[in-house]
């Protein structure tokens, strides 16, 4: 009886020690494992360092190398647990918690703890040497970062001192680093030159997949994680491809041509490839699919603290931008640029967010000249009997419109913005400079209208950065202390009160625990948006996607919000 | 002759420092820097941007910048790539293989056809024969080479004949040492094609130019009525004086040997020198713009001095003496 029960000791001990591995069940997948995937990628990679990653040449292939505590959903938000089998928030909103799996191991055999999430956060992402993107985004709208507590050996917390639920994401989808691996590097402060291009066989992550092999312009080798912790619904250890095979192609071109000879098992193509495409689908059984607009997007934006004060009084007429909005033939740029594949836009969200605020369409934009001619009237702006567009003090309109040089798109709509002005009188004078004039220009407030481009997301929120009042990006009406040296001072410088509600809105956002109320607060951000035009938004194309059939994906229908390549570890092939 | 060689070397580090200079002011004065990028990202914040600037020395004085980097280049330490964050002759060490393997059968390419064919049209001037291959060569020269680059990909695709682009097969692990060997020989044929035939003309005009003028000489009218064989007359007198202009060419086609050719490298997805300067000129990373620009400077000077040196060993006239 005695040595029963010390046997029993012994095996509960040892079962705490080795705690079972959690993990993550996706019960209705039932693929075959085993294959290559044959994906590839424009340009070579930079760095294998995920937090000095800036271009998709980098961050796509190192997507598969890394997870996350929380994983995005068909939709693109915070919803699926990843690495983090529970999260929720305390009463008072101050605090998320997470609750991380036990026994799960990095792909070097290490075990993942609880310690890898906390130093990933406090001793890498809070530190502005340590990423390239700095701590900006963990920052709350008291400007302060949050306390972090382990708090047992599964779970973990973040305090605020304001509710912030963008915790969800800024958390929830910061890759974890390896602390066993890169806690030496960090401390010594090299950590930015560590895990170069040079050091591919070294990454250790906790991704479906694991880079075994690097060439120069040729290809990334992936190799299945043997210790990822997912399984299908039959038990079957994910992924289901045992190799990925990344091939680096430095053309649209070439990569076309590689599809279409069968080495390549997913593309996707440019608005101008796609309808050959979808033309030969049928015959060569591949699959091709079109997603809603994509979520970056093409933008007017005007400055209102030009040196100019006669400008400066256009430029924040209401009735001048909305004339722009009405002035722009969107559909023939979609036509001739995207053969159709694109939509219009008309306010700050892609119609692919869930944030899409629908009743924006009330304001009807579309092509009129007639419109558009209609709110300049209302604007106080007048006609001579030649035509050209005058001020209220006669004035005659016109302006400078920059964009990069080079960028096909751009180009395109600022041809459409010179046609469209030419007819209401006023006189565009276009000029294609180089990217780095242009950004300089932006910055200092020195341009009077540019068109330019941002990275989008499914969360409005990750553009606080843009629409807030001090934020780098608020290009079209910096305030006066945003550089004590430049042409910007006090008596110049006009704040609207839809401009002060905007700055209201990102602020309360980070604290709205109600989902609903965050949806609220962005539905009316994107109202103002559409109303007032601060910045005219273009159109963006529609995002598009060919693959052979024998590929079976866990989705039915690939979107912005999903991207391509969405859950890869349940992929395979027939 | 040893002594010439000193000589020249030891000039050749006034017009490198020159170089060097002129280079890092002109890449400084261009509006804009590294961090453009980074500024437009909207995750990015004003105080971190501060940060980055600091920590890539961006925040100094251009001058201190330029000591800072020559002291560190007389050490023997060429500065890191930023955006790549290794020391850029390692970066450029990665492309080396690549670059050369195209280059090097480019030249051989253009060479080895370009001079038989040039000093055949000069023998049988203004024949059918002439005339198509002068024909042929302009056809080569005008077809530019990113277009002719996707014709070559568009046959490769239709006829499976040639790799559609890329420097090696899926494949390339599992072959043996001679396949591999093969693998890449076939891989190169496409971009050396494309090169070569855009160099191949001119080459190939500047042959027969010098041989027809050396086939007008006295000497050759000389040679042949004291009854020398035809061969001799041209292999041994008017080709050895045709040739001269030639070799300083290829002087100079030495220093191009690591430049790259970008757009074909490009369409061809060639991991060359070429690609990785020109992104390296957009995104405007210094270090590693200055080190491939020192790099075709030195080979430039070197490519002279060797041009130079086959020149006196081709033509006995010719003897270098320090004056």
């Amino acid at each position: 009886m005695k040595k029963l029960s010390v046997l029993l000791l012994v095996l509960i001990a040892a079962g705490l020690l080795f705690a079972a591995t959690e993990y993550h069940v996706e019960e209705t997948w039932n693929g075959k494992p085993g294959g290559t995937f044959y994906y590839w990628g424009l340009g070579d990679p930079k760095t294998f360092n995920y937090d000095w990653a800036q271009e998709t040449s980098s961050t796509d292939p190192l997507g598969f190398t890394v997870a996350t505590l929380l994983e995005a959903d068909e939709g693109g938000m915070p919803t699926l647990p990843g690495l983090a089998k529970d999260w929720w928030f305390s009463e008072d909103g101050l605090t998320f918690f997470v609750k991380i799996r036990e026994g799960l191991q990095w792909s070097d055999g290490a075990p993942f703890t609880i310690d890898d999430v906390y130093w990933t956060f406090v001793d890498v992402s809070f530190i502005p040497e340590n990423t390239a993107n700095g701590n900006g985004s963990y920052l709350d709208s008291n400007d302060q970062l949050p306390v972090v507590e382990i708090v047992d050996e599964t779970t973990i917390s973040f305090t605020w001192t304001v509710p912030m639920v963008t915790a969800l994401r800024q958390v929830g989808f910061r890759p974890i680093m390896p602390k066993h691996v890169l806690e030496e590097v960090v401390a010594n402060g090299t950590y930015p030159e560590f895990w170069t291009i040079a050091d591919f066989d070294k990454l250790v992550g906790m991704g479906p997949f694991v880079i075994t092999d690097y060439i120069e312009g040729v290809r990334i080798a992936f190799e299945r994680n043997p210790y990822y912790w997912k399984v299908d619904g039959n038990g079957v250890k994910l992924p289901y491809f045992d190799k990925l095979n990344y091939e680096l192609l430095a053309d649209q071109n070439t990569s076309l041509l590689r599809f279409e000879a069968g080495e390549l098992d997913l593309y996707g193509p440019t608005a101008e490839q796609f309808p050959r495409l979808a033309e030969m689908a049928a015959e060569k059984g591949w699959i091709t699919g079109v997603g809603g607009p994509a979520l970056g997007s093409q933008f007017v934006t005007f400055n209102f603290n030009t040196t100019d004060p006669v400008k400066n009084a256009w430029f924040r007429n209401d009735g001048f931008r909305r004339a722009f909005v009405y002035a722009m033939d969107r559909d023939a740029i979609i036509e001739s640029l995207y053969n159709g594949l694109g939509s219009p836009l008309y306010g700050p969200v892609s119609p692919s967010s869930g944030f899409y605020n629908p009743e924006i369409e009330q304001f009807a934009y579309k092509y009129s000249i007639t419109r558009a001619r209609l709110e300049l009237k209302r604007g106080g702006f007048d006609w001579l009997a030649d035509g050209t567009c005058v001020d209220a003090d006669g004035n005659p309109v016109e302006f400078e419109l920059l964009t990069n040089a080079g960028n096909v798109v751009r180009e395109a709509i600022s041809n459409i913005i010179v046609d469209g002005a030419a007819k209401l009188g006023i006189k565009v004078n276009f000029r294609p400079i180089d990217f780095n004039t242009v950004v300089g220009r932006l910055l200092d407030a020195t341009y009077e209208a540019v068109v330019i481009g941002l990275t989008g997301s499914v969360d409005p929120g990750t553009g606080w950065n843009v629409y807030r009042l001090d934020g780098g990006l608020h290009f079209w009406n910096y305030p006066p202390d945003y550089n004590p040296d430049d042409h910007i001072t006090e008596d110049m410088y006009v704040l609207p009160d839809w401009e002060k509600r905007v700055d209201e809105i990102y602020r309360l956002q980070t604290s709205a625990v109600v989902d609903q109320d965050r949806y609220d607060l962005f539905a009316e951000f994107q109202m103002i948006f559409a109303e007032y035009q601060p910045v005219v938004f273009t159109m963006a194309q529609n995002f598009l996607y060919v693959y052979k059939n024998n590929i079976k994906l866990p989705v039915e229908k690939l979107t912005p919000a999903t991207d391509l390549l969405f859950q890869l570890e349940g992929w395979w092939k027939e | 002759m040893l002594k010439y060689i000193v000589r020249r070397l030891i000039l050749a580090i006034p017009v490198l420092l020159g170089v060097s200079v002129l280079a890092f002011m002109i890449i400084s004065a261009a509006p804009g820097d590294f961090l453009d990028a980074y500024r437009l990202n909207p995750s990015i914040s004003k105080e971190q941007l501060t940060v980055l600037e600091s920590q890539f020395g961006l925040d100094q004085n251009v001058f201190v910048q330029y000591f800072k980097w020559l002291g560190n280049v007389l050490t023997g330490n060429f500065g890191y790539s930023f955006s790549y964050r290794i020391p850029v002759f390692e970066l450029v060490w990665r492309r080396l293989g690549a670059t050369l393997l195209l280059s090097i059968s480019t030249m051989i390419f253009t060479w080895g056809i370009g001079i038989p064919l040039g000093i055949y049209s000069a023998l049988h001037q203004y024949s059918p024969s002439d005339q198509a291959f002068s024909f042929l060569a302009f056809i080569g020269i005008s077809i530019p080479n990113f277009f002719f680059a996707l014709l070559w990909l568009f046959m490769a695709a239709k006829t499976g004949w040639f790799p559609i682009g890329g420097i090696i097969s899926q494949n390339f692990g599992d072959m043996s040492f001679f396949g591999k060997i093969g693998d890449y020989l076939w891989h190169v044929v496409g971009p050396m094609v494309t090169l070569g035939t855009s160099g191949l003309a001119g080459l190939m005009r500047q042959m027969r130019g010098q041989l027809l003028d050396q086939l007008r000489q006295d000497y050759v009218l000389f040679a042949r009525a004291k009854g020398m064989p035809e061969k001799n007359v041209i292999y041994k007198h008017a080709v050895r004086n045709a040739i001269n202009p030639i070799v300083t060419m290829f002087g100079y086609a030495l220093s191009g040997l690591l430049g790259g050719a970008v757009l074909t490298e490009t369409v061809f997805g060639w991991p060359g020198m070429g690609r990785l300067v020109i992104e390296a000129l957009n995104a405007q990373d210094l270090f590693l713009v200055m080190a491939t620009l020192l790099l075709s400077a030195v080979l430039l000077v070197i490519g002279n001095l060797l041009a130079d040196l086959l020149l006196a060993w081709v033509d006995p006239r010719i003897r270098y003496r320090l004056s």
